[in-house]
């Protein structure tokens, strides 16, 4: 903590500060919009816009950034924790400003993502983290997007002042159980995480109500033609104030500590309109998918969050409560749990429909739906000139637009598998599921293990390399063994057998 | 024997031609329009080159937005856009059964004609889309933005309202290298297309110094994590020619 920032320069500053953020995932510039206006530059897309493809393959939408890796935490996952021995960078204010106007003018980036250290204490470094957006906003008018960090323990009201300048605000869950929490953040108390998810929630839907909008976030247009979506089926409507015991957030505090002035302080401004977001850290400790799943869920339902995110745990730390630092990062597992989130919020499903007790975790070979088609023959094949909406969403191989496309032109006329084609309907996946007038595209048996068998197929040979890393191979003249070279058939089958 | 009608590679001059081609009577099945330049010549086809013409340009425009609809109209613009020889005929058979069927002939994608439309301003439109993402703009001496980009289609008209929304009180402006043409917009002011002479896209080319290239391109390597490295990914989301002109992935030479 001695190593003090006054002596870097900026760019020195960016370097330490933007490695220490980038293991955060939340990076999108989604769910606001709002028109340019003379004197301020910037706007935000409803979509998002993502600007560049880190080396990772992961989008760059935000300027990255901690305001300070100072911390006086010792979470055993995070690089920044203070027993680790690293650089250590503070940002003033202005440095920030700058940094985010001149990369937004040339349009590397949509907006600014801010996190940080807790530098002092959790009031202190939400001070710094407000003043940076306020002179962001009034100062430098900046009228593009911004996701706040909001840090646990900072007091209610700059966390409910922040939220009057940003677009999105976040409080990272990082594990979803009291035990996880209990062994690796030692000094996070989870009641701590939740009160501030739970001001911010009502400081939304209390905005969102002054300004005349139904107090829920808005959900996903296709979500309109579904009748039965976790959105609306949500038993955390009616039953507010029961208490809840069965998992890990812990009972939500009564709504008197939201301070009453909600409709915008100042100016006009919207209240964290993008909604807020948390993030969760896969497979540092041992939760199955059904419990990620579930707290997903749970946290759409009662805490109306716009997403969540999750993030492969990458070994930065060696600690005995941790896997070990060769452990490779569970990729496949972070996206099979992005591929349900998806189901989740678009196509209507319901976590206890992916996965029960008996089938604790996701399938390695196939992706959740197909997953549930298999489990669920009864119910197929659909008649493409016919199904509903909803029906045509849980074919594998269809998806929101395709759907959307099909209900409209099949008034028009019959719809062939030529058609389907062309409206991209994946047919390799979804032919063993439909008929167009009648038919089947070829006469397959509507039989579990011969589907199963037909989709697993085509990643057959390559499950082959995974599980049967290089045991034997074509003899050679030359000497191409242990050539130094970037990425080998080795370091891919080792990241996914990790998995199997 | 089959007239191919012909026009330059403009908005106006196609709108123009299929008037022209709609109105010679010579029967939808005997005629074909083409955008210049026309590569190689067909034997046993009549060539007519046509003039654009302001009101033969507005009178379409009007009929597609009273016969069909707005959408229609946006959508055949985009296809316009296109980089696709094809493009003007596809559109003149979209406008066939769009005056035919209304504004439901968007939901018809069963049909060929409007199924080729269709892909065509998808095509154009995620192009657009991408380089509202990807354009990235240097900085030259007194606070003007300059950007050079060599899309396949003609994006310039499509993305410019996109930054006259996002930064109307700067100098900037979107250069397309292939076809030589400008979006200027000046500070608090209205923006406008203009081509642009050999002199001027010298002048323009130059290249200046920047300290936030260099913060910016440090941020980007730094971004990545490298137990996740994944350069297939990358490129599927950023495919390779994108790149040409962007900032992070070019190598300056001062």
């Amino acid at each position: 903590m001695t190593l003090t920032s006054h002596k870097l320069t900026i760019n020195e500053k960016l370097h330490i500060l933007a490695d220490a953020a980038k293991y955060d995932v939340a990076c999108t510039s989604s769910g606001s919009n709002r028109r340019g206006k003379k004197g301020s530059l910037g706007n935000t897309v409803a979509s998002g816009i993502c600007h560049s493809f880190a080396s990772d393959g992961r989008c760059i939408s935000l300027l990255k950034i901690l305001l300070s890796n100072e911390c006086i935490f010792d979470c055993k996952y995070c690089l920044n924790r203070c027993s680790n021995d690293r650089p250590r960078a503070t940002f003033t204010p202005e440095e920030i400003c700058t940094l985010v106007i001149e990369f937004y003018r040339r349009n590397y980036i949509e907006g600014l993502f801010l996190s940080s250290g807790v530098v002092k204490s959790p009031a202190y470094t939400m001070e710094l983290m407000y003043q940076t957006l306020y002179l962001l906003r009034n100062h430098y008018h900046f009228n593009g997007y911004i996701h706040a960090k909001a840090i646990p323990g900072a007091p209610e009201d700059l966390i409910t002042q922040t939220g009057f300048l940003a677009d999105r605000m976040s409080v990272n869950l990082e594990l979803p159980t009291y035990d996880g929490l209990r062994t690796l953040a030692p000094n996070k108390k989870p009641e701590n995480l939740v009160k501030p998810i739970r001001l911010i929630q009502n400081g939304i839907s209390r905005h969102r109500l002054a300004i005349g909008k139904d107090p829920r976030m808005e959900r996903s247009e296709s979500s309109r033609f579904l009748s039965n979506t976790i959105f609306q089926t949500n038993p955390y409507l009616e039953a507010q104030h029961e208490p809840e015991n069965h998992l890990s957030v812990p009972p939500k505090n009564d709504s008197s500590v939201v301070p009453s002035s909600f409709v915008s302080s100042e100016s006009n401004s919207a209240f964290v309109p993008a909604g807020q977001s948390t993030q969760m850290i896969i497979g540092a400790t041992g939760e199955s998918d059904l419990e990620l799943l579930t707290v997903t869920q749970r946290l759409y339902q009662q805490y109306d969050l716009k997403r969540v995110f999750f993030s492969a745990y990458v070994p930065l730390n060696e600690d005995s409560a941790l896997p070990s630092p060769d452990t490779a990062p569970p990729l496949l597992r972070e996206h099979r749990l992005y591929q349900a989130d998806w189901l989740l919020r678009f196509y209507g499903f319901h976590a206890e429909e992916l996965l029960s007790r008996d089938r604790p975790n996701f399938n390695v070979l196939l992706d959740p739906k197909c997953d549930w088609a298999l489990r669920h023959l009864e119910l197929f094949p659909v008649e493409i000139n016919r199904a509903s909406y909803e029906e045509l969403l849980r074919v594998p191989g269809i998806g929101t637009k395709s759907a959307l496309r099909i209900v409209r032109a099949r008034a028009h006329g019959n719809l062939t598998f030529q058609d389907l084609k062309k409206i991209r309907v994946v047919l390799k996946r979804a032919q063993y599921f439909i008929t167009c007038a009648g038919k089947m595209l070829h006469r397959f048996p509507i039989e579990e293990d011969y589907i199963t068998r037909q989709l697993t197929y085509e990643s057959s040979d390559k499950n082959w390399e995974i599980s049967h890393p290089e045991t034997y191979r074509q003899l050679s003249l030359f000497d191409d063994f242990h050539i130094q070279g970037d990425v080998t058939v080795e370091d891919t089958s080792k990241v996914l057998s990790g998995q199997l | 024997m089959t007239t191919i009608f012909t026009c330059r590679d403009q908005f106006d001059d196609m709108m123009t031609c299929i008037y022209d081609a709609w109105a010679s009577r010579l029967g939808h099945s005997n005629i074909r329009l083409k955008a210049e330049p026309i590569g190689n010549l067909e034997l046993f086809c009549e060539y007519r080159h046509t003039e654009s013409d302001p009101s033969k340009t507005a009178s379409v425009i009007r009929t597609i937005h009273k016969k069909i609809s707005h959408r229609a109209y946006i959508m055949v613009y985009r296809a316009a856009m296109s980089d696709q020889e094809d493009k003007l005929d596809a559109i003149y058979r979209f406008l066939i059964l769009g005056f035919h069927y209304g504004a439901s002939i968007m939901e018809r994608l069963q049909d060929p004609a409007v199924m080729r439309l269709f892909e065509l301003d998808r095509k154009v439109g995620n192009e657009s889309h991408y380089f509202r993402e990807f354009i990235r703009f240097s900085s030259l001496p007194h606070n003007v933005l300059i950007s050079h980009i060599a899309p396949k289609s003609n994006v310039l008209t499509l993305v410019a309202s996109h930054f006259a929304d996002r930064m109307p009180s700067e100098h900037w402006m979107i250069i397309d290298d292939t076809r030589q043409l400008a979006i200027v917009h000046p500070a608090d002011q209205d923006y406008y297309l203009t081509s642009l002479s050999e002199q001027d896209m010298i002048t323009l080319s130059q290249t200046q110094d920047d300290p936030f290239v260099d913060l910016w391109k440090d941020f980007f390597e730094v971004i990545g994590i490298k137990e996740r490295f994944n350069p297939r990914c990358q490129r599927n989301m950023l495919p390779l020619w994108y790149r040409r002109n962007m900032t992070e992935f070019m190598t300056f030479h001062n």
